[in-house]
């Protein structure tokens, strides 16, 4: 997948899970740079990313990603 | 769970505390929740115990449990949190069993004595690892088996604790198939204990458990006839041709009336709306041997080429019952659109094409969710049955007075006894039409009542010459400094016309007097459905002391210029009713 394409939907996906439709992130940002990014909208979006690429992480993935540029690489990796 | 932040309350008539504890994360079923309950009308506060903490809410009198004074408490034992203290066990596994079932019932104790909220219990999802293989049933100390048991005595020690319901997560995660229901993942990470897109399901179990309690519950299902109820149209292919055996090709008809039948037995009554002409329509339940529903199941039988939507407002008016506690089945998409269409209240399920996956269709839905059972139950087609006899004899009489003595009427009231308190329990549940507060009052509450001795609950029972028609009518005064207090006041509808509320007036009446108070006060509180009640306390003389903007409104009486009813009916006070008390 091009990376433009999987940047998009990614960018979709986190704006539909935290509910704000003019949401940007950067590769830079982490959790604490997302006023809805808790814990508990974490797990939406793990699951929700999974579920667009029709892709599965690992738990090691899951607890070694820092910020949207890992999670960027992440599924790059895994996506044909 | 992204709507629980959108959710618009305003139209939510009633609110509700849920207090959540577990030893899993609960925070997305609590951000579910609200959803399902606003889509009831029911504003949802929920309380989130801290993780793994249930004992410590359970024991400490001054937790946020208690201080949140939940209206119902759901408890979340999951088996990811059994699987380890399993791994840790220093003794057998029939020993670990023992103490795993009574950690459970001890908290359920122990919130029975501090507080009057009922329990919604957990059961266990089996475990996907069987160690000795199929093997493992056979020896009482493996996993799978332990969980097996426990779910078992859960159901067990439930049984003998009113206040006590199960959410039965084990058939969830059994429907669902255990392969997709777990992700380890979500429980490592998080502690969620199942895959993300299940949780639905949980949260719903909860809110059906939860809505039963507070009265929300299928009375009646209407039923289409042809392709049915059995395959093929009795006007066409005839008492011959139509499709219904117990083997083979009818099979499928033959089985869904058997569901149906279960359904009848278990207390909801059965109806009939079906296009057709009234004699055809009839043919199967006199000739067909295959039949399973007799005539005689059936309490409202319409058949004729009106629109379905009228004969479904007839049959309601038979009943006196709300439409949204009536289901319609029909195979037939138009019908069930126009149903839904005319009368959204109505619960329309899609039926699926194949006959052999109606019973599976409906029973996905849980429709038919319960909190209470009783006697009365399997009794109530036969009661509605008399009394729509009632009603066409009722025309062949020349005064109503005539006709009510003609009757031969029982009335049997007294105070809330324990053997009773599970139908009364249930009548809080149910009644929502005559019910001038609609408090619904729990079995624990309702237990309560019946030891307090500055309260007079008391419930009317009537029979007659038709047949016994139970427990109908429930009323409680409360004694206040200066005036008797009804503050509920609720009966079943069919029993409506009879003299019973002109009896129980007089009776509170006398009650008051002999307990010199002076003066009566009532209450109406309107919800959607009590409409016919608004003006109850005007009929026997109270004077309307206010309106609030709620349009909830007060009423007092002055017993002195109270004159009683003439009332045709024998009764039976028993002798607890007026306790010799001042």
């Amino acid at each position: 997948m091009e990376e433009q394409q999987l940047r998009s939907q990614m960018l979709e996906t986190f704006r539909d899970v935290f509910g704000d439709p003019a949401l940007v992130v950067h590769d830079t940002t982490t959790a604490s740079d997302v006023e809805a990014w808790d814990s508990l909208t974490h797990i939406n979006l793990i699951v929700a990313l999974e579920r667009r690429f029709r892709i599965k992480f690992t738990t090691g993935e899951v607890a070694t990603l820092h910020n949207v540029g890992d999670l960027v690489s992440l599924i790059k990796k895994k996506t044909p | 769970m992204k709507q629980s932040k959108t959710l618009d309350f305003s139209a939510c008539r009633d609110t509700l505390r849920l207090a959540l504890i577990g030893d899993a994360a609960t925070q997305q079923l609590a951000s579910l929740l609200p959803v399902l309950f606003a889509r009831q009308g029911i504003r949802l506060e929920v309380y989130e115990g801290p993780f793994d903490a249930i004992e410590l809410e359970v024991h400490d009198r001054n937790s946020g449990l208690y201080r949140f004074a939940p209206d119902v408490i759901a408890i979340l034992n999951v088996v990811q949190a059994l699987r380890m203290r399993y791994y840790e066990r220093a003794s057998s596994g029939t020993e670990f069993l023992e103490t795993e079932l009574h950690r459970i019932t001890n908290v359920w104790d122990v919130i029975r004595e501090r507080n009057a909220a009922p329990v919604i219990q957990s059961t266990l999802a089996l475990p996907v690892e069987r160690i000795f293989g199929n093997y493992d049933h056979k020896v009482p100390d493996s996993l799978y088996a332990i969980v097996s048991a426990l779910n078992v005595k859960i159901a067990e020690a439930a049984r003998s604790r009113t206040h006590v319901l199960v959410n039965d997560v084990e058939a969830i995660a059994s429907h669902v198939g255990r392969r997709n229901w777990y992700d380890n993942r979500l429980w490592n990470l998080y502690k969620t204990f199942c895959a993300l897109e299940h949780l639905p399901l949980v949260a719903q179990n909860i809110a059906d458990v939860v809505l039963s309690i507070r009265g929300r519950t299928v009375k009646c299902v209407i039923l289409d006839l042809d392709n049915t109820l059995w395959g093929g149209v009795i006007g066409d292919d005839g008492i011959n041709g139509i499709l219904l055996s117990a083997h083979g090709d009818g099979e499928s008809f033959y089985e869904f009336q058997s569901f149906l039948r279960e359904i009848q037995r278990r207390g909801i009554l059965l109806a009939v709306c079906s296009k057709n002409d009234p004699e055809n329509a009839l043919k199967p339940f006199l000739e067909h041997s295959e039949m399973v529903l007799r005539r005689e199941d059936i309490v409202v039988f319409t058949a004729n080429w009106e629109n379905k939507a009228d004969n479904i407002r007839r049959i309601r008016e038979a009943l006196n019952i709300g439409f949204d506690s009536m289901v319609f089945l029909d195979d037939n998409p138009f019908e069930r659109n126009l149903v839904r269409t005319l009368l959204p209240d109505v619960i329309v399920p899609e039926l699926p094409e194949e006959p052999a996956d109606y019973v599976r269709a409906i029973s996905e839905l849980n429709l038919f969710e319960t909190s209470s059972f009783s006697a009365e139950d399997s009794k109530r087609t036969e009661l509605y049955r008399q009394r729509t006899e009632l009603e066409q004899t009722q025309s062949s009489f020349a005064s109503v007075e005539e006709y009510l003595q003609s009757l031969d009427t029982e009335i049997t009231v007294g105070r809330f006894d324990a053997k009773r308190i599970p139908r009364i329990a249930q009548l809080f549940q149910r009644s929502n039409q005559f019910n001038l507060t609609t408090h619904r009052h729990t079995q624990v509450s309702c237990e309560q009542l019946m030891g307090d001795p500055e309260c007079y609950p008391i419930y009317a029972e009537l029979r007659d010459r038709l047949g016994d028609h139970g427990l109908i009518g429930i009323v409680i005064a409360r004694h206040q400094p200066e005036e008797l207090f009804l503050s509920d006041w609720l009966m079943s509808c069919r029993v409506l016309g009879r003299g019973v509320e002109q009896f129980l007036m007089n009776h509170c009446v006398e009650y008051a007097a002999a307990h010199d108070y002076r003066r009566i006060i009532g209450e109406y509180l309107p919800t959607a459905k009590n409409a016919m009640v608004k003006n109850f306390y005007a009929q026997f003389g109270f004077e309307a002391l206010s309106e609030a903007q709620d349009g909830s409104t007060r009423w007092r009486l002055d017993i002195t210029a109270y004159r009683p009813t003439k009332v045709f009916m024998r009764a039976v006070v028993t002798a607890c009713a007026i306790p010799e008390t001042a």
